[in-house]
C-alpha cells in the first residue's frame, strides 16, 4: 500500500515538473509526434478535429507504400481516428501501382477508396473522378501559405483538385565534404585546370563526377564513383531525363511550350536541346557506381544516402535520407539548384543561343484527391486538412523517411532545419535552393496532358534505349518523337493543346 | 567408372545444395541488417561484419502508423484463400481428370485431348488480361474485396493445373482395376472412389501441392481484386517496397513467407516415399 | 464403359471454368475492338484498327516476343534437364535422401515477386556478394543487371532457380511410380546404367516430361514479375517479355484496348504453337 502511494506521488510530481517543459499542451502528451511545436491552433488543428464526432463512419484510403507518404498516411489516420472516432482504413501500394489501383475501379465506376494517394501529373486523368477541393478549404489559412507554384500543381485551370500535401522538385545534392576540401581543390585543380566548386553546368557535373569515379576519395576503404541517377526504365526514369533536359532547351526567350509547340502540337523532344541533353546523360553512364544504368530511385537513394557518390539530383528524398542524424554522412552533404547550361537552343531561330541557362523542373510530387464518388467527403477532405495542419506537416518534414517536403512559405525558414540538427549553412543552402526555384521564371512543369504515361513511358523506353547503346541519342528521341506523333493523332491534337496550355500557362508566368 | 559417377553425383547435389540455399542465407543476413549494413558496402556475417539488428522483424508486426506493416491478418487470409480454392480444385479437377482419363468424348472434332488442352490452356492467359474483366465480374456479382471472391478467382487458376496433373497419372493407373471393381459390382462411383483414388496418391499429393504452391504466390490478382477488407500476405508485403528500399524487412518477409510451405514439402516428401511403397499394382 | 456417368464426372469441372471464364474471354475479344484507355474510357467500336496497329507498327511487341520465346524455351530446357537429373540422383537410395528431396523443393514455394528483391540485391553490381565475391578471386565486377546479354542470362538463371523444384517433382513422382518389371528384366539381361536410362527408364518416363514440359513453357511464358523486379525490362528494352509489355500497355499506360488485342493475339499465338510443340514432342519422346 506504501508502495502504491510512493508511486502516486512521484507520479504526480513527476508531472508538475515535466508537463512546463514540454509545451503545456494536453495534445502533444497524447500525440507525442507533435511534441516539438504543440497542436497549433487552426481550421484543421488537433483542438478543432476533435471536435468533430465521426463515430460509426468510415473511411478508406489508398495510398503508397510504407514508410514514403505510407508511414504519415498511417500515422495520422490513427491520430485522426482517435480524435473524431470514425474508423480509418489504410492500404499501401507500391508507387508504380497507385495509378491503377485507383484507376481500374474508377473507370468501372465505382469508389473503393474515399481518399486516393498518387502523383500529381495523374491529375487530368483523375480529376473527372475527383471531387473539387471545396471553397471552405481552399480559403483555409494553412492553404494560404502554400507556394503559388504547388496550388499551380494540384490545380487544373483554377480548380483545385489535388489537396496540397507535399511540394516536390528536382534539385542538385552534393557532397560538401569533398567539394569544399581545400586538398581535393588543388588536386582538381593541377589535374584539369579548373575549379572543384559546385557545379553550375551540366558540363562541369559531368567533368567533376568522371574525376571522382572509381577511387576511394573518403578514406573508407571502398570506392566511390561519380554520380547516382535514376537510370533504370521505370516510372520515374524520364524524369531525370527531363531535369537533365530543361537547361537546354528551355528557352526564355520562346514561351508556348517545352515539351510541345503550342501551336503546331509538333513535339520538340527530338530537338538539339534534348539531344544535347541525352549526349550527356549517355556520358553519364560511365561516372555512376556499377549497375548504376538500372538504378531507380530505391538504389539512387541508397546509393548517394549510404555515401557511395560524389553527386545526386532527384527528388528530396536523398537529401533529408542523408541528413538523418544515423546517417554516416550527416551534415556533409550539400544542396544546391539542378546545374545550367552554357547555351540553349532556340526553336525561332533554329540556333542555340549562347549564355548561361537555368530552369527548375517541378517535377511532379505526392497529391491526393477525393473520389467523386465518395459518401465521406466532408470527412475525407476534414481528414487531408488535418494531415496537412500546421502542427503535422512540421513534425513531418523533418522525417526523412516520410517523404513529407516543404511546400509553404513558412517551411523556407533556417530555423525549421537546424532544430532537427543541422548544420547552419547547410539548411541555408537548402533553404536558398528550394526558394530560388519557387522565385524562378524560367521554370518547367510537368506534363499534364491526356495520355501522359503514353507520352512519358515512350519517351524513357527511348532514353533507356540509348543508355544501353541500342540507339545514338538522336536516334532514340527521333524514334521517341515519331510516338508522340502517334500518341497525339490517337488521343486528338486539339485534347492534347487544351490540356498543355493549361501548364504552359503557368510555365509562361501567365497565372 | 562408378566411383567417378558417384563422385559426379554427390559434387552436383553439392553444387546445387548451395545454389538453392544461397539466396536464402543472403537474406537471412540481409534481414538483420539497417540501412547503412546494406548500403555503404558489402557485408555477410553479423557482429563481424555489421551490427544486427531486429528492426527488418518488427516491422511484420507492428501497425503501418508506426513504419510496419503487420502482416498476422493477411497471413491467415492468404492460409484460407489458398487452402480452400486448392480444395475445391482438387474434387473438381480430380473428377473432370478421371473422366477424360477413362472416357472418350466426342463433340464434333472435339475430343478428350482437346478438352484437356482446353483447361490447361486457361493458365495461357497473361493475368494482367484476366484482371479487368474479373474486377466486373466480382463487382457485378458482389464479391470484390472479399476472401470469397478470392477464391473463385483462384479456382479457375488452380483447377487446369489439378486437371492436367492428374490426367497424367490415371492414365498410368490400369483400366484393369477399375474393371475389375466394376465387375465386382461397385458402381462407377465407387469404383472411382475405392479402387483408382487410392493408387492415384503421388498424383493427388503433387496435384495439391501445386494447386497451394500457385495460389500462395500468386500476387497479381490479390492485388487487383482487393482493397480494404481484404489483404492477402504478397499484396501485404509488396507494400513495403516504398521508394526507400527496405531490404531488411523484405528478406525478413520473404522467410516468413516461405516457412509454410516447407511444412507442406516435407509432407509431401513423405507421402512421396510411402507412394512408391504401397505404389500402383506391383 | 462409355455412358452418362461420364458427365457427372467431367461437367462439374468443365462448367465451373467456362462458367467463370466465358465472360473474362467474350469481354477480352470486344475489349480488343474498341479503343478504351486512360482518356477515353468506354466500349466503343473501332473495329480492327488495333489489330492493324499491331501488326504494321508495333515492332517493340515481336520483338518481346521473340526474346521471350528464346528465355521459356531455354529456361525450360534448363529446368528439365537438372529437374531429371536431380529427380535421379535422389530417386534410390542416397545419403541424406529426404534431406537433399526437401531442399530441392523449397525454391519454387517463394513468392516471385518477393524473391526476386533478393536476387536484385544478390545480383547487385556493387553492392551484392556475388560480384564481391569473385572480386576476391580476382574477376572484375559483372554487369549482372545492367548488360543487355549478361541480364538476359541474369533472369534465366532466376528462373532456372525457382522454377527446376517444378520439374524435379513432377519428374520425381514419376520415377517413383513406375512398374518395377521393366527395370527387373533389364538387370537379368545385365543391361549398363545408360542403356537402362535410354531403354527403360526415359521412354516410361515421356508422357510425363512432355506435359510437364508444356506446362512449364506456358508458366515460363508468362514470365513478369522476375523481369519487373530485376531490371524494369531494361537496359533498354534487352528484357521486355511479352506478358511485361502487355503489362505496360495495359495497367501503366492504361490502353486497355490495345492490351486486349496484344492478350488475345499473344493467346492465339501460343495455343497454336504449344499444339506444335506438343505433338512434335510426342514424336520425338514416344517411340510407337
Amino acid at each position: 500500500m506504501k508502495t502504491i502511494k510512493t508511486c502516486v506521488t512521484a507520479l504526480i510530481s513527476a508531472l508538475l515538473v515535466f508537463s512546463p517543459v514540454a509545451y503545456a499542451d494536453k495534445w502533444s502528451d497524447q500525440f507525442p509526434h507533435i511534441k516539438a511545436t504543440g497542436d497549433i491552433p487552426g481550421d484543421c488543428s488537433y483542438e478543432s478535429m476533435s471536435k468533430k464526432n465521426y463515430k460509426g463512419k468510415t473511411l478508406k484510403i489508398n495510398t503508397h507504400a510504407v514508410p514514403v507518404m505510407g508511414e504519415p498516411t498511417a500515422l495520422h489516420a490513427e491520430q485522426f481516428a482517435k480524435l473524431t472516432g470514425a474508423k480509418v482504413d489504410v492500404t499501401h501500394t507500391p508507387a508504380g501501382d497507385l495509378y491503377a489501383k485507383a484507376m481500374v475501379p474508377f473507370q468501372a465506376g465505382q469508389a473503393p477508396y474515399d481518399i486516393v494517394f498518387g502523383f500529381s501529373n495523374f491529375i487530368n486523368d483523375w480529376r473527372r473522378y475527383l471531387e473539387p477541393v471545396p471553397k471552405k478549404y481552399v480559403e483555409m489559412k494553412q492553404m494560404k501559405d502554400v507556394t503559388p507554384s504547388h496550388i499551380g500543381v494540384a490545380s487544373w485551370d483554377g480548380v483545385m483538385y489535388q489537396f496540397p500535401v507535399d511540394g516536390d522538385r528536382h534539385y542538385l545534392k552534393y557532397r560538401k565534404d569533398v567539394i569544399d576540401n581545400p586538398e581535393y581543390q588543388k588536386q582538381y585543380k593541377e589535374a584539369t585546370g579548373k575549379e572543384l566548386k559546385v557545379p553550375t553546368t551540366w558540363k562541369e557535373y559531368g567533368e567533376m563526377a568522371a574525376y571522382f569515379n572509381g577511387w576511394d576519395w573518403d578514406g573508407d576503404g571502398e570506392k566511390e564513383y561519380g554520380s547516382a541517377e535514376v537510370m533504370k526504365k521505370d516510372d520515374l526514369m524520364y524524369a531525370a531525363f527531363y531535369s537533365r533536359s530543361a537547361a537546354y532547351s528551355k528557352n526564355p526567350k520562346t514561351p508556348g511550350g517545352f515539351f510541345f509547340d503550342l501551336e503546331t502540337m509538333k513535339p520538340l523532344i527530338n530537338n538539339p536541346g534534348f539531344v544535347e541533353a541525352l549526349t550527356d546523360w549517355v556520358e553519364a553512364t560511365k561516372y555512376v557506381p556499377p549497375g548504376g544504368i538500372n538504378f531507380g530511385l530505391g538504389d539512387e537513394i541508397g546509393s548517394f544516402g549510404g555515401g557511395q557518390t560524389l553527386f545526386s539530383f532527384s527528388w528530396d528524398d536523398a537529401f533529408v535520407a542523408a541528413m538523418q542524424p544515423d546517417s554516416p554522412i550527416n551534415n556533409k552533404v550539400g544542396a544546391a539548384q539542378l546545374p545550367g547550361a552554357m547555351k540553349v537552343w532556340n526553336r525561332k531561330t533554329n540556333s542555340w543561343d549562347e549564355g548561361f541557362n537555368q530552369a527548375p523542373f517541378f517535377v511532379w510530387g505526392w497529391a491526393v484527391g477525393v473520389a467523386k464518388k465518395s459518401k465521406e467527403k466532408e470527412m475525407a477532405f476534414d481528414y487531408l486538412c488535418f494531415f496537412a495542419n500546421e502542427a503535422n506537416h512540421q513534425a513531418d518534414i523533418g522525417i526523412g523517411r516520410f517523404g513529407v517536403n516543404p511546400f509553404r512559405n513558412d517551411d523556407f525558414k533556417v530555423d525549421v532545419w537546424t532544430q532537427i540538427g543541422w548544420d547552419k549553412d547547410i539548411a541555408q543552402s537548402y533553404v536558398d535552393t528550394l526558394a530560388q526555384m519557387e522565385q524562378s521564371k524560367n521554370r518547367v512543369f510537368p506534363l499534364r496532358v491526356p495520355g501522359t504515361f503514353e507520352f512519358n513511358a515512350a519517351l524513357a523506353t527511348a532514353a533507356a534505349k540509348a543508355l544501353a547503346g541500342q540507339l545514338s541519342p538522336q536516334a532514340a528521341l527521333d524514334e521517341a518523337a515519331k510516338q508522340w506523333e502517334d500518341i497525339l493523332n490517337r488521343v486528338g491534337k486539339d485534347n492534347v493543346r487544351k490540356a498543355y496550355a493549361v501548364g504552359v500557362a503557368m510555365e509562361d508566368n501567365k497565372q | 567408372m562408378s566411383k567417378l559417377y558417384t563422385f559426379l553425383k554427390y559434387f552436383f547435389i553439392t553444387f546445387w545444395t548451395v545454389f538453392v540455399v544461397a539466396p536464402f542465407l543472403w537474406a537471412v543476413s540481409t534481414s538483420f541488417k539497417d540501412f547503412q549494413s546494406v548500403n555503404s558496402k558489402v557485408t555477410y556475417i553479423p557482429w563481424l561484419d555489421f551490427e544486427p539488428t531486429l528492426e527488418g522483424w518488427r516491422v511484420l508486426i507492428k501497425s503501418p502508423a508506426k513504419g510496419g506493416v503487420d502482416i498476422v491478418e493477411p497471413y491467415f487470409n492468404s492460409i484460407f484463400v489458398t487452402c480452400t480454392a486448392s480444395l475445391i480444385s482438387i474434387v473438381l479437377g480430380t473428377l473432370a481428370a478421371y473422366a477424360l482419363s477413362r472416357f472418350t468424348f466426342k463433340a464434333g472434332f472435339v475430343r478428350n485431348n482437346d478438352i484437356t488442352f482446353f483447361f490447361i490452356s486457361q493458365r495461357i492467359m497473361p493475368p494482367i488480361v484476366l484482371s479487368i474483366p474479373f474486377f466486373i465480374f466480382l463487382s457485378t456479382i458482389g464479391l470484390l474485396d472479399s476472401l470469397l471472391g478470392l477464391v473463385v478467382v483462384y479456382i479457375v487458376l488452380l483447377m487446369p493445373i489439378a486437371v492436367w496433373i492428374m490426367v497424367d497419372f490415371f492414365n498410368r493407373v490400369p483400366k484393369e482395376l477399375d474393371e475389375t471393381a466394376l465387375i465386382d459390382g461397385c458402381n462407377p462411383y465407387q469404383a472411382f472412389y475405392k479402387v483408382v483414388l487410392p493408387n492415384s496418391i503421388p498424383g493427388l499429393i503433387v496435384a495439391g501441392m501445386f494447386c497451394i504452391i500457385f495460389g500462395w504466390i500468386d500476387f497479381f490478382f490479390a492485388f487487383i481484386l482487393t482493397f480494404t477488407e481484404v489483404q492477402l500476405l504478397p499484396v501485404k508485403v509488396v507494400a513495403l517496397n516504398s521508394s526507400i528500399t527496405p531490404w531488411w524487412s523484405l528478406s525478413a518477409s520473404a522467410l516468413v513467407s516461405v516457412a509454410p510451405l516447407i511444412i507442406v514439402a516435407f509432407i509431401v516428401e513423405r507421402y512421396l516415399s510411402k507412394g512408391n511403397l504401397s505404389g500402383a499394382l506391383k | 464403359m462409355n455412358f452418362k456417368h461420364k458427365f457427372v464426372f467431367l461437367f462439374p469441372g468443365l462448367f465451373v471454368l467456362i462458367g467463370i471464364l466465358i465472360f473474362p474471354i467474350i469481354f477480352t475479344i470486344r475489349l480488343s475492338l474498341s479503343g478504351w484507355n486512360s482518356y477515353t474510357p468506354e466500349m466503343n467500336f473501332i473495329g480492327i484498327t488495333n489489330y492493324i496497329r499491331l501488326f504494321t507498327d508495333d515492332p517493340r511487341f515481336w520483338e518481346s516476343f521473340f526474346r521471350l520465346s528464346f528465355l521459356s524455351v531455354t529456361t525450360v530446357i534448363l529446368q528439365y534437364v537438372i529437374g531429371f537429373a536431380l529427380a535421379m540422383m535422389v530417386w534410390r537410395e542416397i545419403k541424406f535422401k529426404r534431406f537433399f528431396r526437401v531442399i530441392f523443393l523449397v525454391p519454387m514455394m517463394t513468392t516471385p515477386v518477393i524473391m526476386t528483391v533478393i536476387w536484385r540485391t544478390f545480383f547487385h553490381e556493387s553492392l551484392g556478394p556475388v560480384n564481391d565475391l569473385l572480386g576476391g578471386l580476382g574477376v572484375k565486377p559483372i554487369l549482372w543487371l545492367s548488360d543487355p546479354v549478361i541480364a538476359k542470362f541474369t533472369v534465366i538463371i532466376v528462373e532456372v532457380w525457382q522454377w527446376t523444384p517444378f520439374m524435379f517433382l513432377l519428374l520425381l513422382a514419376g520415377l517413383l511410380s513406375l512398374p518395377k518389371e521393366p527395370f527387373l528384366a533389364a538387370a537379368i539381361d545385365g543391361a549398363s546404367p545408360f542403356r537402362k536410362f535410354v531403354y527403360v527408364t526415359f521412354p516410361l518416363m515421356a508422357p510425363i516430361s512432355i506435359g510437364a514440359i508444356i506446362i512449364r513453357l506456358i508458366e515460363a511464358s508468362k514470365i513478369m514479375d522476375t523481369v519487373f523486379v530485376l531490371t524494369s525490362g531494361g537496359p533498354g528494352t534487352a528484357t521486355e517479355t511479352s506478358s511485361f509489355y502487355i503489362y505496360i500497355k495495359g495497367l501503366r499506360e492504361f490502353q486497355m484496348g490495345y492490351a486486349a488485342t496484344l492478350s488475345f493475339t499473344y493467346l492465339v499465338i501460343m495455343i497454336i504453337s504449344l499444339t506444335i510443340i506438343a505433338k512434335v514432342l510426342t514424336k520425338l519422346m514416344i517411340k510407337e
